[in-house]
């Protein structure tokens, strides 16, 4: 136990005085392209992209909605909105070679990945992760392809997608989450850059977790990812996301859309770590992430669970939800989301409950220290059909300091006499006899917050992956060292 | 304000000139300022965060006359309203009009005041703290209340006084030939550790339309303790939107009770100030209803303090189509540490129409506090059903056994025996379904 112990101080220790890790730039030549979005810059950057006009029109049509539609204002966050015109809606390293291995590889490039702890020679023998590293919007390598293939997976950047599976990405894209469901999700569809499409067929569970990890790299562009996963009947998949971004005074905006679509019997997992630039202590700089992220559960019996870790970015709006559709699916969301410095969080879930015996389990966990803002902003609701329905929520916030503030605002409603719902939340600080009693015990104070802190987001964390969750609990401690006590 | 031009004011629903013709100077004050907010406010729309569950139809769709417009009808025998044990202590307001022949006040210790506001205007704690605790934000109806009301409740208790027997505010609306609107009011001022129990009653004779809003003020000053029941039980075609507001100085203890039982709509925004240290207050609910009816409690329980203990037990029951709406939220201002706050919605959704919203909510700007709420909707348990079933009695029985049993909590906290059992009957009432 001491030595353990002993390790982790020498962790934590080493860890004092890490500001930002991952805060450095990488010099790459890039393709010139306007500022500032219009028709004509739309339509150039699906030119660009060599799309499809059938893709070229989906974003017009989108461009268009956008226009109409207002910029949302109702999160408990103020921040100055992003300048829309003066932002770079596409960048793409400049080479783009089809690439056999990695040495082929831009070296700059390669060693932003090292820098940033992305194996990626590594992972092709020990994870068994297949990695689809987005390097600022344009995707670059994708290994473990073959072996993908082999189990009839299709994994590849949605550039590919629209060009490889139209079929595909025209039967699914923008059917959870339509153009028009907010101004983030129709500013997206017109501009998007690249992302991540994955489809497991019929009865295939993919045999490896799938992961990407986002980079903003280029100043003042928006990364507009877009992610496509759709789970064939009985199928079951696993994806990670990871992110970190340099340090930057320039706010960036990143707004992304996921689309989940589970199928009958089908299982979608999706784990996120968000790490991005969070601005420094008096709030200047630092990353909009600004999310749509949805799934559906279409088939009877299918399961879509969403696993988050949010400890970067300036600005956090983001409420990964749940359509529950087929009879007796599940959804599940399990976050931790932790606020320090100047950081705002207004983040939670939409559970919507449609089809028959549908259950749902939210376990979300707040963390606010400096002067942080931290929302939880939640949606249960059971329609009318929903018969035998079940939710279950808990909502715990802690507050570390005394100007930080921790929010609860879940709206919940029912219109079904069959099923039940039961949501609680609490707010409390780290207990002073907590404290006391592991100090008494010879351990230090530092280290017992930071062990009643880990016990605190257990539940969530524990869901995440393996690889993930080390990662995460190093992030935790690196985090709020120095805010407590 | 340039937006607010085009949208409809609640004058628009307004058929009659409202005047002051209030003899008072400070009721007359509070007339000018309602009259100056409700021709410039908007009226609430689904568009406003706070309204956008609740259907204000049974408003928006009908024009309100003054009660002297109105031809109301007579309010016949009242006495079987009256309180056993609040012979002496009553004033009777109908159709928000001060009722002398029907008020009975004697045997009160002394300068303890129990009376028509109208008659008091010129009293210290009028001039002080009428129209001074009323904070509600955009708000139209507390302003419509401050424009039009004249006569109202005046309770003022004098230091170290306490008043056994309960006081008794009884609001009739009778039948009319005219949908009316009626502005009852009652301020209360309770002195350093003074004590009182209030029941505050609306009671709809007939079923007919009209608009009650209320506005209720309790100001207590330190270690002032006084208990607070509001029995809801207006026409069932009538809208009632009120504003029961407390202001609390150290030490005072204020426990509440809201019984909602009639109304057609029924909108209901009770809050709590901690005003200083070392409160203790509780904010509870029962809301029993059926058919179109449509229930909503927007509460706010505000610490400002450091050191304070706040309890909320909001219960409802939903049949037929009704639809009920709660919207609690705990606030806790920075620097208010030690704060214990905990608050609870139940709700039982009994049929395949009802509807049930609720958004308990937590809003905290201090870190050493213990806050927590609980809310969840659902059905009777199959099991207990089942079990008295088993028993004998029969499903519809059992049923309606449980939903009593359900209801019982909030009603037992009753200090007054007389209201207690009038609402048992309220309740069995309500259960009980051929």
């Amino acid at each position: 136990m001491s030595e353990e112990l002993n390790d982790e101080v020498k962790a934590l220790e080493s860890m004092i005085g890490e500001e930002y890790k991952y805060g450095f730039t990488t010099d790459v030549e890039y393709e010139e392209f306007p500022k500032g979005i219009s028709e004509e810059i739309v339509r150039e950057l699906s030119k660009r992209k060599n799309e499809p006009e059938w893709m070229t029109d989906f974003r017009v049509n989108a461009y268009h909605a956008w226009k109409e539609m207002k910029e949302p204002d109702w999160f408990n966050a103020t921040y100055t909105s992003p300048d829309f015109e003066n932002l770079l809606y596409y960048s793409a390293p400049k080479q783009r070679p089809q690439l056999d291995s990695l040495d082929d590889l831009d070296p700059n490039i390669r060693e932003t990945y090292e820098k940033l702890g992305i194996p990626l020679e590594e992972q092709k023998m020990l994870a068994g992760v297949a990695v689809d590293a987005v390097f600022d919007s344009v995707s670059i390598f994708t290994s473990f392809k073959e072996k993908l293939a082999e189990a009839g997976v299709i994994f590849c950047s949605m550039s590919e997608a629209i060009q490889d599976h139209p079929e595909l990405v025209k039967k699914y894209m923008a059917s959870v989450v339509p153009v028009r469901d907010n101004f983030y999700s129709a500013l997206n569809s017109a501009v998007f850059s690249d992302g991540s499409f994955c489809y497991i067929p019929k009865g295939v569970a993919c045999p490896m977790e799938l992961s990407t990890y986002f980079r903003i790299n280029n100043m003042e562009s928006g990364q507009f990812e877009r992610t496509l996963i759709v789970a064939e009947e009985g199928s079951s998949v696993s994806y990670l996301e990871g992110c970190t971004a340099p340090m930057y005074d320039e706010n960036q905006l990143h707004a992304a859309v996921v689309e989940l679509i589970a199928l009958d019997n089908a299982d979608i997992k999706y784990s996120t770590i968000q790490n991005w630039y969070s601005g420094d202590e008096n709030g200047k700089g630092g990353i909009y992430n600004f999310v749509t992220k949805r799934g559906i559960c279409k088939g009877k019996n299918s399961k879509i669970s969403w696993t988050q870790l949010e400890t970067g970015s300036a600005v956090t709006l983001k409420y990964p939800s749940v359509i529950l559709q087929g009879d007796n699916s599940i959804g599940e969301f399990y976050s931790v989301a932790v606020t320090t410095k100047m950081q705002q969080a207004d983040t939670g879930t939409k559970m919507i409950h449609l089809g028959k015996n549908t259950k749902s389990t939210i376990i979300s966990k707040g963390i606010s220290a400096g002067k942080s803002q931290n929302s939880y902003r939640g949606e249960v609701k059971i329609g009318k059909k929903a018969h035998g329905s079940k939710n279950y929520s808990v909502c715990d916030s802690m507050l570390i300091g005394q100007e930080c503030g921790a929010h609860t605002f879940p709206y919940i409603s029912s219109e079904n006499p069959t099923s039940s719902v039961e949501h609680e939340a609490t707010t409390s600080r780290v207990g002073e006899e907590q404290i006391f009693y592991l100090m008494q015990r010879g351990i230090s104070e530092q280290d017992a917050i930071s062990m009643i802190i880990n016990g605190f987001v257990k539940d969530v964390l524990k869901e995440l992956p393996l690889e993930f969750a080390v990662e995460a609990n190093k992030l935790l401690d690196v985090k709020l060292e120095g805010s407590v006590g | 304000m340039s937006e607010v031009i085009n949208k409809a004011t609640i004058l628009d629903y307004i058929g009659s000139d409202i005047r002051s013709d209030a003899t008072s100077v400070a009721i007359r004050a509070i007339n000018m300022r309602g009259r100056d907010v409700i021709e410039n406010v908007a009226f609430p729309t689904r568009k406003d965060e706070d309204w956008r569950f609740i259907d204000l139809k049974s408003i928006t769709k009908n024009t309100f006359v003054s009660v002297e417009e109105a031809n109301t009808a007579g309010h016949g025998d009242l006495s079987s309203h009256f309180l056993p044990e609040a012979l002496n202590t009553r004033l009777v307001f109908v159709n928000g009009v001060f009722n002398k022949e029907l008020s009975s006040i004697s045997d009160l210790p002394n300068h303890v005041i129990v009376g028509n506001l109208s008659e008091y205007g010129e009293h210290d704690a009028v001039k002080e703290h009428l129209g001074t605790i009323t904070n509600y934000e955009d708000d139209v109806f507390a302003p419509f209340n401050d424009a039009a009301f004249n006569d109202a409740a005046f309770i003022y208790l004098p230091e170290e006084t306490s008043v056994e027997a309960p006081i008794h505010i009884l609001n009739i609306f009778t039948d009319a030939e005219q949908a009316f609107y009626a502005t009852p009011r009652l301020l209360f001022v309770g002195e350093m550790y003074s004590k009182a129990t209030i029941i505050e009653e609306h009671i709809g004779l007939a079923d007919n339309v009209y608009l009650n809003v209320p506005v209720t003020e309790f100001k207590l000053f330190a270690g002032a303790h006084v208990h607070h029941a509001r029995i809801q039980r207006d026409s069932k075609k009538a809208s009632h939107v009120s504003r029961p507001i407390a202001m609390l100085d150290r030490n005072a203890e204020y426990h509440s009770y809201t019984i909602c039982l009639g109304a057609k709509l029924f909108r209901n925004e009770p809050r709590v100030i901690q005003n200083a240290t070392e409160v203790d207050f509780t904010v509870d609910g029962l809301v029993l209803i059926d058919g179109d009816q449509i229930a909503d409690t927007h509460s706010i329980m505000d610490h400002r303090f450091a050191h304070g203990n706040s309890h909320q037990l909001h219960k409802v029951v939903v049949n037929d189509k009704a639809h009920s709406i709660f919207n609690g939220k705990i606030f806790v201002a920075k620097d208010a540490q030690k704060i214990d706050s905990f608050q609870e919605n139940r709700n039982l959704l009994l049929s395949e129409e009802g509807k049930v919203n609720t958004k308990p909510q937590l809003e905290i700007f201090a870190d050493d506090v213990r806050c927590s709420h609980g809310a969840t909707i659902g059905h009777l348990n199959d099991e207990e059903v089942f079990y008295l079933h088993s028993r004998g009695l029969t499903e519809q029985k059992s049923r309606e056994l449980l939903v009593y049993a359900f209801a019982l909590e909030s009603v037992e906290s009753m200090e007054v025996e007389s209201v207690e059992k009038l609402l048992l009957n309220e309740v069995i009432k309500y259960t009980t379904r051929d």
